[in-house]
Order: structure tokens, then sequence, then C-alpha cells
């Protein structure tokens, strides 16, 4: 085995244990606040993959360097995009009444906002599925 | 209780996706982000989605709780994508500003 090689495999390793993680803290709906630790591990692991091929690497050997350095360098990126902002002025506040809105349902079928009046309603907006 | 969701996904995706909820929400496509415009919930820092996704923007992840005359009585914006409203808060709220209510 090159020397590469078994360097590779730690940093793959480490990325997709992190990243394994990372997915299983989201899904919980529990990923932390700070994330720094996360990014730290995720760029060293993508840091030994770069070693990996500085060392040297077979054909098959250098495929887990690529992954860990894909890996180690993705889920940083997405950390350092995710702010969300609203413009302050438009954005709906406590107190506001909600604005009257149609929209088609999963059957395909409009549904109006004025059949919620007289219910307890919980609205939640999220992002897309993919 | 009426329960909604807005996504920027088409009708078709979310009649493909909705068994992974389990969830007897309305759920509501939003493609255009009309709703999103609407509530002013529209995200304008950068657009994350997958080159694939055909909306040209995306929503700020939110949840809102409203009252039977329409208005609103709690919101939890997210200020960052990865951290979702905790379902732990939003079950608090509920009961906070629900149980005060007699219907």
């Amino acid at each position: 085995m090159k020397a590469g090689t078994k360097l590779g495999l730690v940093a793959c390793f480490l990325a997709m244990g992190t990243a394994a993680l990372w997915f299983y803290l989201t899904r919980q709906v529990s990923l932390p606040d700070d994330r720094t630790l996360f990014a730290i591990v995720l760029l060293a692991a993508a840091g030994l993959g770069v070693l990996a091929y500085i060392k040297g690497t077979g054909l098959v050997g250098g495929v887990p360097p690529a992954a860990a350095i894909v890996i180690g360098l993705f889920l940083p990126f997405t950390m350092s995009v995710s702010e969300q902002t609203v413009e302050a002025d438009r954005v709906i506040a406590v107190g506001d009444r909600v604005p009257r809105f149609s929209a088609r349902d999963a059957a395909g079928e409009i549904f109006d906002s004025d059949t919620l009046h007289g219910h307890l309603v919980l609205i939640k907006f999220f992002r897309a599925h993919w | 209780m009426q329960v909604l969701t807005v996504s920027t996904d088409s009708p078709e995706d979310i009649a493909a996706e909705r068994h992974l909820h389990g969830l007897q929400a309305r759920m509501l496509s939003d493609v255009e982000l009309k709703v999103t415009d609407a509530f002013g919930l529209r995200n304008t820092g950068f657009h994350s989605a997958p080159l694939s996704h055909e909306s040209v923007a995306l929503p700020v992840p939110a949840t809102l709780l409203v009252d039977p005359e329409g208005r609103v009585l709690w919101l939890d914006l997210s200020k960052d994508y990865q951290r979702r409203s905790d379902p732990g808060v939003v079950l608090a709220a509920m009961q906070a500003h629900f149980d005060t209510l007699e219907l």
C-alpha cells in the first residue's frame, strides 16, 4: 500500500464520520449554533486528503482522499453561506394580520387562506425538498 | 387546529415527498414565492438551492402561530437555514399561546 493511500483512508473516514454526525444532528434539529469544531475537523480531513496525494496514492487509493476533499470543503462552504436575511420593513411580525393568500396543494387544488378564519393555525415555511 | 406548510416545491414534488413527514398538514406549493413574499419571508441572502431547482429564491425557514382572527401570535425565523425551529420551542409556544385561548 502506497504511503498516501493509508492517509487518504484516514481522511475519508474522518470526513464521512463527521458528515454522518452532521446529518444525524440535522435530522434531530439539534445542529449546534456554533459549528466551528465541525468546520475545523472537516477542513483538517480535506487537508489530510491533499497530503495523501502529495505522499502519493495509487489509482484506486486516490478515490478516498478525493471524497475527503469534496466533503471536507463542501460542508464548511454551506456553513459560510447559511445566513438568512429578510427585508426588515417587509417581514411579518407578531400582532400583524396574516395576508390573504392562495396556493396549490399537493393534489393541485387551490387552497384559500380565508378557510383559516376561526381556527388556530400553525404555518411552517420551509425551503424545499431536495 | 390547522397545520399548513409552504415550500417552493411543485405540487408534484410535494405529493412525492409528503409521506416522509407523516404529516396531516396541508402542504402548499409556492414555486413563484407569492405566499413567501406576502409574508415578507424571502431570503435575500445567498441562494443555496441546487441549480436544478426552479425557484429564483427561497423562503427563510419560519414557523408562525396564528390566532382565529388571523393575527400572528408567535413567530420564529431562522437566522441560519441550518438551524431550524426546535420542535420543543414550537411546542412550548403552542402551549403558551394556544392554551390561553378558549375555543
